[in-house]
């Protein structure tokens, strides 16, 4: 196991996975809208149709899978990046619905929209002059 | 807050909240990681510019040919550039921040943005007309023919004697 491999594996959340080997923690960038939250998580080498989203228990859990491995048929002359899953669980809180949150994934970038419950909502009260 | 990244082990750590601050402590962290698994390797080459981000890179060779993988998520393929003289391969490009990400401020940052530039030394010369690059779900791949006469490239030293 290289340097590389533990880090990642001290890093990984503890999300199921259905392979052995080692998961990533991807980096995430988080944006907050007046509507939403916007999570996007850098998952390079990831196919779209595979990444797993799953909300359970006020927990949201992303699982992006990678296809890849390294070729064997090939001396590595430099290796800086691990090539294995992507793993990363969210805490949310009563303030996301969860029902309508979407992800969508293009170029390696996972983006998740968490749109904000109604409640919490900011809303401008109008005020009435007598 | 409503929304808590997780985190296993390192949970009393705080939130990065400046990327000027992520950028240096991912740098050491880079530096530190590069001592432990080569101690002097980068007193010989700077194979790595420090400072500005650069993207992951891997180098590989087989017997006809180089194969570098480079991870750069969230680039589109016009924003990429790739040259290639016979010993040198450097990719450039810009990672550009969304418009909504510009707009509002960030609640949580991780990634990193801006133009990179890599200079990526190669062992041996390559053909520069048979390289080819392929992006796809955030990974350039290129591949590099080695150049025929690369194998039995050989200079002698003749030694002058005084």
């Amino acid at each position: 196991m290289t340097d590389q491999e533990k880090v990642a594996l001290e890093n990984a959340s503890p999300c199921e996975q259905t392979r052995s080997g080692p998961c990533y923690r991807p980096n995430v960038d988080i944006l907050e809208k007046d509507d939403e939250l916007i999570v996007m998580a850098d998952v390079p080498g990831a196919v779209a149709e595979k990444v797993d989203v799953d909300f359970a228990d006020g927990v949201l859990s992303v699982h992006a899978p990678v296809d890849e491995s390294r070729q064997t048929d090939r001396k590595y002359l430099v290796q800086e990046f691990g090539i294995g899953d992507y793993c990363r669980s969210f805490r949310v809180s009563e303030q996301i619905d969860p029902s309508r949150i979407t992800a969508e994934c293009r170029d390696g970038v996972l983006r998740l929209h968490l749109p904000k419950s109604e409640a919490v909502k900011p809303r401008k009260i109008a005020v009435e002059a007598h | 807050m409503n929304l808590i990244p997780w985190k296993h082990k390192s949970a009393s750590e705080p939130l990065r909240t400046s990327t000027a601050l992520a950028s240096l402590r991912s740098d050491m962290d880079r530096l530190f990681d590069a001592f432990v698994r080569e101690p002097f390797g980068a007193l010989e080459s700077s194979f790595r510019d420090f400072g500005a981000w650069s993207p992951a890179v891997d180098l590989a060779e087989t017997d006809t040919e180089y194969t570098v993988r480079a991870e750069l998520p969230g680039l589109a393929p016009e924003d990429l550039e790739v040259s290639v003289t016979e010993n040198q391969l450097v990719l450039s490009g810009e990672k550009k921040e969304t418009t909504e990400q510009n707009e509002k401020g960030y609640y949580h940052s991780e990634s990193r943005y801006g133009s990179f530039r890599r200079n990526i030394p190669l062992p041996g010369a390559v053909d520069s007309t048979k390289v080819d690059a392929e992006y796809r779900n955030g990974v350039l791949t290129i591949h590099l023919a080695k150049s025929p006469q690369n194998a039995s490239k050989r200079i002698e030293v003749k030694v002058k004697k005084s």
